[in-house]
């Protein structure tokens, strides 16, 4: 099996099961909730494989990074949208920065359980090192050794929200969703989050350095039927 | 100096009642590139041939319309045809309102896909999309049908890609999609950049055949017996009473002007009738504008700098 894991590489794309349906948050349009699950490409027995967290885990146990494909690369990007704009295309699991002379960063991310949610034009609102994570109600009552973080759990390798946190905000509001760090860098190209977009802590690291407050965010639309019924 | 006026600004100033001297005109600012261009270079003439200040308004073209009639609005810079031929007919024929400059320019719309895609999917035509074996090649979300990005929607052409898509039958096999400008073209970005599929509606002249290799499918030539459009606004039943399941008619867009000017400011409707800009011209001040950064204002400064035996012409 580990054999097999390590020629996991080059292609990466989602196998789509749907979950149930919830109106998340409404930016560009009516948005819906989703299960996208990813598979990556085996090029010795050249077929799809599921990536679990169960694979994504083993995979990084043996590898100590995220497959080939999710790994933080420069990528030709030819797009009218100005360097430092963020691109985040969840379905397939990158975030894009746009960098001068078409090209782009891309990262590798993990996105919601049940989707990214939403998609729409935003900002980068804030930005925080080391940021305070605060569970919210529902984990506290589902996972009551989360109480303890009631108040907030300070910033460290431990914390969820990892090195760096982007807040996303629409206008001048806060849309509850952040671009942040990991404490499971394993979990990079899976949909396991609580719907945030999280990248592991070298990654949003450098990420942070290079964005500014206000660049423009652009949420593509996650398995398109987010603006079913339009 | 030309002023822009948004709405919040013009709602700030109904409240605080500021006093604000009357433009001589005012000329409509839609929201995408080469019309905001354009529309700043008519102001710039306005001011350096005849001494008029212009005022520029962002608005919708519906209501830019509206203003036409309604005597506020004096000139839209990009009005898109056959898209509101309906309302152009009224205002024009009906209500001797509107006048539009005959010197239009040729434009496109088309459903277009990445060179990559065709040669990935095998899709040529777009009656190739009610196959649902092609259509899966562009579902993203597991649910067997394609997606399709068929404009914004608050687009005039929206409603019409809609009724083409119910026509051919397409949107049996896709699902439609209707979302900002940005959001789909950095879609069509990320398709290019890794190698996917894309399948999207798509409208020249514009910078995205310069940044990516696109190839419009292919579909029978248009036929008048076989367009039929109603509008939404008009009848419940608008999608099953229309049809058009051909390609579009040749488009075009023109300058529009308030026919009262004619009377009251001749020099100016013989400048505004005789603007005869091409597709080269309007690629280039889309993609300075959206590829470039530059603000609409500066390109068209640029514009008039290089051009200056054409406005001259246009000014006699």
């Amino acid at each position: 099996m580990s054999g097999l894991m390590s020629k996991l590489a080059a292609g990466l794309r989602a196998a789509f099961t749907w979950g149930p349906a919830a109106l998340v948050l409404t930016l560009a349009g009516v948005a819906m909730a989703q299960n996208v699950g990813t598979q990556i490409y085996d090029n010795t027995n050249r077929k799809w494989v599921d990536y679990t967290p169960q694979v994504a885990a083993r995979y990084y146990r043996i590898h100590g990074q995220a497959p080939e494909e999710f790994q933080r690369q420069v990528v030709q990007f030819r797009t009218a949208e100005k360097p430092g704009t963020i691109i985040i295309d969840g379905d397939r699991h990158f975030l894009y920065l746009v960098l001068p002379n078409f090209q782009a960063i891309r990262y590798g991310i993990g996105v919601g359980r049940e989707g990214f949610g939403w998609a729409g034009i935003v900002k980068v609102g804030r930005k925080q090192e080391w940021p305070t994570w605060t569970p919210p109600k529902e984990m506290i009552e589902r996972d009551p050794d989360s109480a303890k973080w009631a108040n907030g759990m300070p910033g460290g390798p431990d914390n969820p929200l990892g090195a760096r946190a982007l807040y996303i905000y629409e206008g001048n509001r806060d849309t509850i969703y952040r671009i942040h760090g990991t404490n499971q860098p394993w979990s990079i190209g899976l949909n396991i989050s609580s719907g945030c977009i999280r990248m592991n802590n070298d990654d949003v690291t450098d990420l942070y350095s290079r964005v500014e407050i206000g660049a423009k965010v652009i949420v593509l639309m996650q398995g398109a039927a987010l603006y079913k019924g339009v | 100096m030309v002023r822009v006026f948004g709405a919040a600004v013009a709602f700030a100033i109904l409240l605080t009642g500021a006093p604000v001297r009357a433009a001589d005109m005012v000329i409509g600012l839609p929201a995408w590139p080469s019309a905001q261009v354009t529309a700043h270079i008519i102001a710039e003439t306005l001011k350096d041939r005849y001494g008029l200040d212009a005022e520029l308004q962002e608005r919708g073209t519906m209501t830019l319309l509206a203003g036409v009639g309604r005597g506020e609005v004096q000139v839209h810079p990009e009005v898109w045809l056959p898209n509101l031929a309906r309302q152009v007919d009224k205002l024009s024929n009906e209500d001797k309102v509107l006048k539009l400059n005959t010197a239009g320019v040729s434009a496109t719309q088309n459903i277009c896909a990445t060179k990559a895609t065709v040669e990935q999917t095998g899709v040529k035509a777009v009656a190739d999309l009610l196959k649902p074996e092609i259509a899966a090649q562009f579902d993203s979300d597991g649910d067997g049908k394609g997606e399709i990005w068929i404009g914004a929607p608050t687009w005039s052409s929206t409603e019409i890609e809609k009724i083409r898509a119910h026509s051919y039958g397409y949107d049996k096999t896709m699902t439609l999609l209707e979302m900002p400008e940005d959001i789909a073209m950095a879609a069509v970005d990320a398709a290019s950049s890794l190698g996917r599929p894309i399948v999207f509606y798509c409208y020249g002249p514009h910078h995205v055949f310069q940044l990516h290799d696109i190839v419009m499918l292919e579909e029978p030539a248009y036929d008048p017996a076989r367009w039929t459009i109603v509008h939404r606004a008009d009848s419940n039943d608008w999608l099953e009473q229309s049809n058009a399941d051909t390609a579009w008619d040749a488009s075009s867009f023109h300058v529009a002007y308030a026919a009262s000017l004619s009377e009251q400011r001749p020099e100016v409707a013989s400048f505004l009738s005789a603007i005869a800009l091409n597709a080269k011209d309007i690629t280039a001040m889309s993609y300075a504008v959206e590829v470039e950064d530059k603000p609409a204002d500066v390109v068209a400064r640029e514009w008039i700098a290089g051009n200056k035996d054409r406005i001259g012409e246009w000014t006699k």
